[in-house]
């Protein structure tokens, strides 16, 4: 069973829940190790001083921080540690959102919330938040400490359970100023057809359908290497060219889904 | 505000649906304003570089005789070649190729990982935005796959104010499942009619419009008063501490407690 990654407890007004945090998402990655080529032996990063050319232990570094100006100004652990924000177990709801309000362009790591301890109150806390978060399709907004860093955090309910989400704060969004092209307003013709094409093409999100083909491809050459000592490239695929008339590519698509 | 520089994009290529192609850019969407810190020497400042070395040998490794190795059994690996990686990782050619459109407020957050924004590429002005027209009128996304830094990403592509944003998804073998991979304690005994209509009313009491602005990154600031006053050889101390408190045990004496405060 996973691991909490954080306990403590969820206060809305007078009310406390005490809960647990676990990884809403795990990392299915493959991972490979750095060899040293001539003798297949793992290689271990050690710490040099760039200065006195010397390994130095992990006790003898510190955190530098480059000023405008180029100056070092050096912290040291005990020093960012006393700066930590206050490492409250305690996350307070300070308001209510509307889950539609919040652009999930904020998001960033997600989290399960479940509540701790076997006694009947909190167990019934727990619940009681869930049925009104999911009933009012509201999300709790509140801080979290984890680690040395304080986030804001989105509580909101997902199959039944409380999920957190720690979130980006406002001013680490860039501005979408520039990115949005300067192209002319489409024709109504235009939009029509695309729009059929969009519903020609439309499904159900279903995120089972769709597997991980880079993850599957990483193992294959693995086991190629293996097998055979080396590995096949792949064909290069060609990209196709820009469309030269947009309504042309339209119509071409339409005729391709058969769409009237 | 200033004048905006033209944000410069990190890849660029060509998004197809059907017949259509339309040449587009990728750009940075959200950076970390998180105060950074590089390692130093604590005796003289200088950088630390992280060195490589053979653990048989006990020498330092140049980085041509470095290779990656995957791990088969216990401390048995297979060696392969990063280009061998690199070709197999998938198609170089730039293509972000979208294989249909789905309800945008279908797909739960929980799937989304990175964002980026996608402008249009040259010449492609006019198709994405007519693009972005469609899927705003739609509320669908675009649901694609590209390769970007040699890793192939499942996306989805959605308006985001007048441009669009491109979501990296998770798989769904990544997303946890509580009920299954999880320890969930025995659901509560479900709470009365009374408990729910004050929680309800709490809840409305605490309702905000939701405006990311009126948050701030406050231990951003602390970070950087504690850097000046160290450079200034002043002492890094703890700010003023407020001590923590406890909530108590009656959930009904509790929503009835909330409901006076936050009305009075």
């Amino acid at each position: 069973m996973a691991r909490a990654l954080w306990s403590g407890s969820i206060s809305f007004g007078l009310v406390n829940v005490p809960v647990a945090l676990f990884s809403a998402v795990r990392d299915q990655d493959v991972h490979f190790r750095q060899l040293h080529r001539k003798d297949g032996a793992p290689l271990e990063v050690r710490r040099f001083c760039s200065e006195e050319d010397k390994e130095i232990p992990w006790e003898a570094v510190g955190h530098g921080f480059e000023t405008d100006g180029g100056e070092v100004v050096v912290l040291t652990d005990a020093e960012l540690e006393a700066i930590a924000p206050r490492r409250t177990r305690t996350i307070e709801v300070s308001s209510f959102a509307d889950a539609a309000d919040i652009d999930p362009i904020l998001y960033d790591h997600p989290y399960v919330v479940l509540p701790t301890g076997e006694s009947e109150g909190p167990l019934r806390a727990y619940r009681l938040l869930v049925d009104v978060m999911a009933a009012t399709d509201r999300v709790a907004l509140g801080r979290v400490v984890m680690r040395t860093k304080e986030h804001l955090a989105a509580i909101r309910v997902r199959d039944g359970v409380l999920n957190l989400t720690t979130m980006r704060f406002h001013d680490e969004v860039r501005p979408t100023t520039g990115i949005g092209s300067g192209g002319k307003k489409p024709k109504k013709q235009e939009l029509d057809h695309a729009v059929k094409l969009i519903e020609a093409l439309a499904e159900d999100w279903d995120p089972s359908q769709y597997s991980d083909e880079h993850r599957k491809r990483m193992l294959e050459v693995v086991k190629e290497k293996e097998k055979k000592g080396k590995v096949t490239q792949p064909e290069e695929a060609e990209v196709p060219k820009a469309s030269d008339d947009l309504l042309e590519a339209l119509r071409a698509s339409m005729e391709q889904l058969k769409v009237k | 505000m200033a004048a905006a520089k033209k944000p410069r994009s990190i890849w660029n290529g060509t998004l197809t649906f059907a017949a259509v192609a339309i040449p587009v850019k990728l750009h940075t969407a959200t950076e970390s304003k998180t105060v950074s810190f590089r390692e130093v020497h604590l005796d003289d400042g200088a950088p630390v570089e992280h060195r490589r070395f053979c653990s048989k040998e006990d020498k330092e490794v140049p980085k041509d005789e470095v290779v990656k190795g995957y791990e088969t059994a216990n401390g048995k690996f297979v060696v392969v070649e990063k280009e061998e990686l690199d070709a197999a990782a998938g198609s170089s050619a730039h293509h972000l190729e979208v294989e249909h459109f789905v309800e945008a407020a279908d797909i739960d957050p929980v799937f989304f990982a990175k964002t980026y924004y996608l402008g249009a590429g040259d010449g492609g002005e006019d198709a994405y935005r007519l693009l972005r027209e469609a899927l705003e009128k739609t509320g669908r996304a675009a649901i694609g796959r590209f390769t970007f830094h040699n890793r192939e990403y499942l996306a989805a592509i959605r308006p985001y104010e007048d441009a669009l944003a491109v979501h990296t998804l998770r798989f769904a073998d990544e997303i946890v499942d509580p009920a299954k991979d999880l320890d969930v304690p025995k659901a509560g005994k479900k709470p009365d009619a009374r408990e729910v209509k004050m929680a309800g009313q709490l809840v409305e009491t605490l309702h905000d419009d939701f405006d990311p602005g009126d948050y701030e990154d406050e231990h951003r600031q602390v970070v950087l008063d504690a850097v000046k006053r160290k450079a200034k050889g002043e002492d890094v101390e703890a700010p003023d501490d407020a001590g923590g408190e406890d909530g108590g045990g009656d959930l009904l004496a509790a929503l009835e407690a909330s409901l006076t405060g936050a009305k009075g």
